[in-house]
């Protein structure tokens, strides 16, 4: 598979503070890849330095073939970004905003419509297009800043929390206009996100915690590394079934008459159940969640940086 | 860059309450002058016939002169707020370089300023009209049209100098408010020249703005002066010229038009270079 982006020993630091502290990982073209962490993670401080808008302290970066700090003018004409806080003008129209931007990437006047065009209707703002970008809610300001990053049909789009701060429904269609988008054109995304299902959704994610990489791998690898999957049961008769347990050297813990163990493998679930036998009234195996991999990789490291917008 | 001046534009002239704010300081001088300092000034000189409209036109000659400087300062706020809002990040990281989105700030900070100049000017010639004055003849006009880009371009770099160190809206709107109301004195548009004590008086010499008012007054108040000073004395002309803040006089020296040409195009490059350096310099 090609690498559009590589990152090798990335630093950053403000005053004191090291946000981000060689960090190392690929991305590779046309999928969707997300940077997950907690708030302070250094996430934004990477997204800053990968599009160009901050210098790394050390370390280097190739973008589509482009070297960071060198060949920045490409970088930029390859990447389109939608930040975490609005970047549009919020007294003129979203096409407004739209051909002012798209007029920075130098296209003729004809390309410019199409391009406008293009953009609005991938992103879906084709609605709202001539109502003043200040007056919209925050769903469509959300759709008209993707318009914005796609004008130039950019190879990468990063996105910085896309769907931070939207209620659910208008999470949930932002998210899907993301994932649609990506899947249509093979366009290469670079999310960062704190939600679980989103990470989740992605081909490859990397776990950034206190400005180092904490794992890396696709969704399902860092589900069977980093958590495990539970058998909860409930039994029949409580103390008959401590017994069992005991007898075979199963550890657990029990919750309101409901005993959840932890489990290497989920078809462990299967022996200890036959043997269980009819000892149990219901059980439930669970797999391991997204939530376990950033609970158990982030555990204690939830300080909040600054420097992280 | 072009482009770019377009979107500060828009974004400038879709703000109604700041197009309205940035020519409120030409409304209320006019209003103070109409209401309150010209009984003052016309009753220092009875025996001058038709002191009114040349009192008049005085006041707009001094207007017009600072109107680029309150304007340019409302329109280069865009710059600051894009910087504190965070929007430049957006430019930055596209393929544009540096130089066109400062000069796009630039021209069209400058575009307002010469605009809002000219609406000054209507509305001073119409008020001087109501009062009884004559309007500019068409040379002084075609002169006073020619002076205005010129007077406006130094006034629109000083505050580019000025506003390139701010960071802050607050702290920028503060220092603006402080300046609009500094700069009618620092010029002698609310008060003569001749009323002023000494000291003060070179103040208001070697501000660079009172240059493009001196040049103003001098074009504006041509014929005017001529009108009302038929058949006196030469020396009362020159008095009246002195004491109004028509002519400088530096000791020996008094400067004529082209003198305040050159200081005003001097001072554009003098800010315009080191403003530009500054703004350039700062990363996001």
């Amino acid at each position: 598979m090609e690498k559009i982006i590589e990152v090798h020993g990335l630093q950053k630091s403000f005053g004191k503070v090291q946000a981000v502290c060689g960090i190392e990982f690929c991305v590779e073209r046309g999928k969707l890849f997300a940077f997950l962490g907690p708030n302070g993670a250094g996430k934004s401080t990477t997204i800053d330095m990968l599009c160009t808008l901050s210098r790394p302290d050390g370390g280097s970066a190739l973008i589509d073939g482009y070297e960071l700090g060198k060949e920045d003018g490409q970088i930029r004409k390859s990447i389109g970004v939608v930040f975490q806080d609005s970047m549009l003008d919020p007294l003129l129209t979203v096409r407004e905003n739209l051909m002012t931007r798209a007029r920075f990437y130098g296209m003729g006047r004809r390309e410019l419509r199409a391009a406008v065009r293009t953009a609005a209707g991938t992103a879906d703002v084709l609605e709202f297009l001539d109502r003043p970008y200040g007056k919209l809610s925050g769903g469509q300001r959300r759709r008209a800043d993707i318009a914005r990053a796609l004008v130039h049909t950019p190879k990468i789009l990063f996105l910085d929390e896309p769907t931070t701060g939207l209620d659910p429904r208008t999470k949930e269609g932002v998210w899907r206009t993301i994932t649609e988008l990506q899947r249509r054109t093979g366009m290469t995304v670079f999310l960062t996100t704190h939600y679980m299902e989103e990470a989740a959704a992605a081909d490859h994610i990397v776990l950034l915690a206190g400005g180092k990489v904490a794992a890396m791998g696709t969704p399902y690898d860092l589900q069977e590394r980093y958590s495990s999957d539970r058998l909860c049961v409930k039994p029949k008769k409580k103390d008959e079934f401590v017994e069992f347990l005991i007898e075979r050297g199963v550890p657990f813990t029990e919750k309101a008459g409901v005993f959840t163990m932890k489990l290497r493998h989920t078809v462990d679930a299967l022996p200890l159940l036959q043997q269980a036998g009819d000892r149990v009234e219901s059980f439930e195996v669970l797999h391991g969640s997204m939530e376990d991999v950033f609970l158990n990789l982030t555990g204690g490291t939830f300080q909040e940086v600054d420097g992280d917008a | 860059m072009l482009n770019f001046t377009q979107r500060n534009l828009k974004v400038f002239f879709r703000q109604k309450s700041a197009v309205f704010f940035s020519l409120l300081g030409v409304i209320l001088v006019i209003g103070l002058y109409v209401l309150f300092l010209g009984d003052v000034w016309i009753r220092n000189f009875p025996e001058i016939q038709g002191a009114k409209g040349l009192m008049g036109t005085w006041v707009i000659a001094g207007i017009v002169s600072i109107t680029p400087v309150t304007t340019a300062m409302g329109a280069f706020e865009a710059m600051v707020q894009d910087r504190s809002r965070k929007l430049n990040r957006d430019f930055l990281a596209s393929p544009v370089q540096r130089w066109k989105l400062v000069g796009g700030y630039v021209f069209s900070a400058y575009l307002v300023a010469l605009l809002m100049s000219l609406v000054a000017l209507a509305l001073g010639e119409l008020y001087i009209l109501s009062c009884g004055g004559k309007v500019l003849a068409s040379g002084a006009l075609g002169k006073t049209l020619l002076i205005l880009p010129l007077s406006t371009l130094a006034s629109s770099t000083m505050v580019f100098f000025f506003v390139s160190f701010f960071q802050s809206p607050a702290a920028f709107s503060t220092a603006s408010t402080v300046i609009g109301t500094l700069i009618g004195f620092l010029t002698g548009i609310y008060l003569p020249l001749g009323s002023l004590p000494e000291a003060v008086r070179w103040v208001v010499k070697l501000f660079p703005v009172s240059h493009a008012g001196a040049l103003l007054r001098q074009v504006m108040l041509e014929a005017p002066t001529a009108e009302c000073f038929a058949g006196a004395p030469e020396a009362a002309v020159r008095d009246f010229q002195e004491s109004m803040g028509v002519l400088y006089r530096y000791g020996d020296f008094t400067a004529g038009p082209f003198t305040h040409v050159l200081v005003l195009l001097g001072v554009s490059i003098l800010f315009f270079l080191p403003a530009w350096w500054n703004v350039s310099r700062k990363k996001s």
